[in-house]
């Protein structure tokens, strides 16, 4: 049997079949309805109005959402409604994932470029009938090499090129090994790459010019495999149902990324053909994903990878829209849960460099914590579970524009959104600041217990914390503060030995310090101590598209970090139970 | 001290979470030669249930839980071995396998639904966490359990539940245990989808739910022999 449902809002049209969930019509309809939970109906951020057909009855949390959204009672869940008749829905615009989002800060880098690929421009004497070599020959000769691996489509077209450019030509070599191009003419000042940072949330991708090593532009995007789920387990579970699956999470990461690329290149007049150099940095998931690797075992017990680091891979392998020659690096996987995008991290962060001992932190779904404890790297990871990204919580909702991102307390509450927008939601640095000042006002107990009997906070008309949400936040503390902890016992240390605290990732410069410390979140420490490096992934991923030898750098790096698992500790319950009360350290 | 004042002093101890004092509590009904069963029904049991009371109005949250469960224990452990010197069988709640399915590691809150599930009478089998399901039939067939509990934190260890329950059908056991699951990822839904005979959010959810499925069991049952 099928239906006909009319999305009134965006005045569509479309047929779905008995049974099917009304998120998926929508969804396949082209509206990016927010599906932050993967349809599991905990977050409370796909309703739609149903105008005409069926309302099935509200489930609790529904009605509870309603109340607190402001919704009319007309209003359903998409991911729990189950299609069996026809209907005439609007999809509100509150429910629909923003289309690009606000960018995290860059932590800057400096460094002498020396770009994995080199350009050298060669003015060549043509074979004469005395001496008449072949034209590698004579082109290997004036490059000043004994060899070099060319592949055939370059060299079949090598005679033309040298034609095309009355033998005047800029050979393109990758690592002093390889002949990867050969153009006509003087095109030395234009040599770009592009750094990735594939995130399970956002995309970025840089342009940089590799004679100067400085970044002309940068693109963002929500990472299309969103819709197939906010972490990258459910990304996971959903690319092991099935192997077209997979594909389409690999199909959905590469449209979005080529789509930037081409943006960005046509914006700064670089032809997608000129540019011959990638660096992919990423947790490890994510790069599996991007490669169509198998994924299930990083899911099951013992959670190990199919791979961590990997040769450079063509660009038309990996799927990329440059150069088909042209080359793509991946920052090399630490282990399952701590990927290359924290390896790039630690090099952007130079950490191992420093003297001392230092954490390294990125706050995210899945927390990732590295401690140097002298000459010693440890990493492990900690499930915070998405409330830092403002999911399952009632009125959270990620870093975007109409986020508040920022409260105070003096005398009255003051809160700052995103862009000036007027506030839909709080994020992660919002919820923080939140929490510190009803605790600092006793609206909540230490223990999380909203005070009185409403059990609930209003921050203004729309926006409220429910005890539910203070809940979340706890499990999101205690499990980054038990990560911390776990680390620093067992290598004998305490936070006062810590000589600072780097903090990455898209919360960036919006932490509250004290706020964080008031919590527990972080160890109480000289705030001076404590830097913000910002999307470090990407900084890592410019350092290694610059200078070719921080690869051998980074997997050096990577051999030496021993990885901890923080959940197969015995004392791992104990210490996160202890880590569940807000307060500050010890 | 009343009978009545010490059985008040019992439900404090186990909602405030003194462990010591607990402990204390249940020695002293020993000294007292009190009915052991009517203590632990007026004195521990009330307790746990303002705990539980306390839980669903947002006021306790894990912590509180736990240390309440271990008040629990310990009273237990003062209790049992007298009521087993005195031939007193305590009337077993329910009889539980439980563990976290294979593939995954997480065993946090299958713990705490484990010790709930103890600290309100049932007879609880933890096989801890990464469990085969094999071994969750195996376990149960030998100690004759009412429940078997599978818990899963990833999404990927929920397909284990799935695979358990055609597994039962498989080897003709659908009805002889109730299959119950939970875990972060799982709800009603998904519960209903793959035939579990029930869900619960949390711990003491947890406890009403096998509860309430004992009591209609048990009521069967004794239909079935009239």
């Amino acid at each position: 049997m099928t239906y006909t449902i009319k999305i009134l809002s965006h005045g569509q049209r479309i047929r779905a079949r008995g049974t099917e969930v009304l998120a998926d019509k929508i969804l396949q309809a082209g509206i990016p309805l927010s599906l932050y939970c993967n349809k599991r109906g905990l977050c409370g951020k796909c309703f739609v109005e149903i105008v005409k057909g069926r309302r099935p009855l509200l489930g609790e949390k529904e009605r509870f959402w309603l109340g607190q959204k402001n919704l009319g009672k007309n209003y359903r869940l998409a991911c729990q409604y189950e299609i069996n008749g026809d209907l005439e829905i609007n999809v509100p615009a509150l429910f629909i994932s923003p289309e690009v989002p606000i960018l995290p800060a860059i932590a800057r880098s400096a460094v002498a470029p020396d770009p994995a690929v080199k350009k050298y421009y060669l003015e060549l004497r043509r074979p004469d009938i005395s001496s008449p070599h072949s034209l590698f020959e004579i082109l290997l000769e004036n490059l000043g090499y004994k060899h070099l691996k060319v592949p055939l489509d370059v060299l079949g077209e090598l005679g033309r090129k040298l034609e095309v450019g009355k033998f005047k030509a800029t050979v393109v070599v990758y690592r002093e090994k390889e002949i990867i191009a050969v153009e006509p003419g003087n095109t030395t000042d234009q040599n770009f790459g592009l750094a990735v940072d594939i995130g399970t949330t956002t995309l970025v991708v840089d342009l940089v010019d590799l004679n100067t090593g400085r970044t002309l532009a940068t693109r963002a995007a929500l990472n299309s495999q969103v819709k197939r789920g906010a972490d990258v387990i459910s990304r996971i579970s959903y690319a092991s149902a099935d192997p077209n699956n997979a594909a389409e999470l690999r199909r959905l990461v590469l449209e979005t990324l080529n789509e930037k690329i081409r943006e960005i290149l046509s914006r700064n007049r670089v032809s997608s053909a000129s540019v011959y150099d990638i660096v992919v940095s990423g947790n490890t998931t994510m790069n599996h994903l991007l490669l169509g690797i198998p994924v299930e075992t990083l899911a099951v017990a013992p959670y190990h990878a199919v791979f961590s680091r990997l040769s450079p891979l063509s660009a038309l392998q990996a799927g990329f829209a440059i150069y088909p020659r042209g080359k793509v690096y991946l920052a090399p996987n630490i282990r399952s849960f701590v990927g290359g995008d924290i390896a790039s991290g630690l090099l952007a962060s130079r950490l191992s460099s420093k003297r001392g001992n230092f954490l390294f932190i990125d706050l995210g779904t899945n927390g990732e914590i590295v401690l140097k404890a002298g000459s010693k790297l440890v990493a492990t990871s900690t499930a915070a579970g998405p409330a830092f990204e403002g999911m399952n919580i009632s009125c959270g909702m990620p870093a975007l524009a109409g986020a508040i991102y920022k409260a105070e307390d003096n005398g009255a509450i003051k809160t700052f959104t995103l862009g000036n927008k007027p506030g839909r939601g709080v994020c992660g640095t919002g919820l923080i600041d939140l929490i510190a000042i009803f605790l600092g006002r006793g609206w909540i107990s230490p223990r999380g217990a909203i005070q009185g009997e409403k059990k609930i906070i209003r921050v203004n008309e729309d926006i409220a914390l429910t005890q539910e949400d203070v809940r979340q936040i706890q499990l999101a503390c205690a499990a980054i503060k038990t990560g911390i902890r776990m680390m620093l016992k067992e290598n004998h240390l305490s936070e006062d030995d810590l000589d600072g605290i780097y903090i990455a990732g898209a919360f960036g410069n919006y932490l509250n310090i004290r706020n964080s410390m008031k919590i527990g979140l972080l160890p109480r420490i000289d705030e001076r101590k404590l830097v913000f490096i910002g999307n470090s992934s990407l900084a890592g991923a410019k350092l290694l598209l610059i200078s070719a030898e921080k690869r051998e750098k980074i997997e050096s790096l990577i051999r030496k970090i021993r990885y901890v698992s923080l959940a197969a500790d015995p004392e791992f319950q104990d210490y996160f139970i202890k880590a569940l009360e807000f307060k500050t350290w010890p | 001290m009343t009978k009545e004042n010490l059985f008040e002093r019992m439900v404090q101890a186990v909602v405030e979470g003194q462990k010591e004092e607990t402990e204390n509590l249940a020695k002293e009904a020993v000294k007292r030669r009190m009915n052991l069963l009517e203590v632990i029904e007026k004195g521990f049991v009330p307790g746990l249930q303002k705990v539980g009371e306390l839980w669903e109005k947002g006021e306790y949250f894990l912590p509180e839980l736990i240390t309440s469960a271990e008040c629990m224990k310990a009273a237990t452990a003062v209790l049992q071995p007298e009521l087993k010197k005195a031939r007193i069988d305590a009337p077993s709640k329910g009889k539980v396998v439980i563990g976290t399915v294979e593939g995954d590691i997480h065993d946090i809150g299958k713990n705490l639904v484990a010790s709930m599930l103890q600290a309100n009478g049932f007879d609880v089998y933890d096989l801890g966490a990464d469990v085969k399901l094999e071994k969750f039939i195996d376990k149960a067939e030998e100690t004759k359990v009412h429940f078997i509990c599978l818990s899963a934190l990833l999404t990927t260890a929920m397909l284990g539940q799935r695979k358990f329950i055609e597994m039962l059908k498989a080897k003709n056991l659908s009805g002889t245990f109730k299959v119950l699951v939970g875990g972060a990822p799982v709800n009603q839904k998904w519960a209903a989808d793959i035939g579990a005979d029930g869900y619960a959010e949390n711990a003491l959810a947890a406890v009403k739910l096998a509860s309430r499925l004992m009591a209609k069991w048990r009521y069967q049952e004794a239909k079935d022999e009239k």
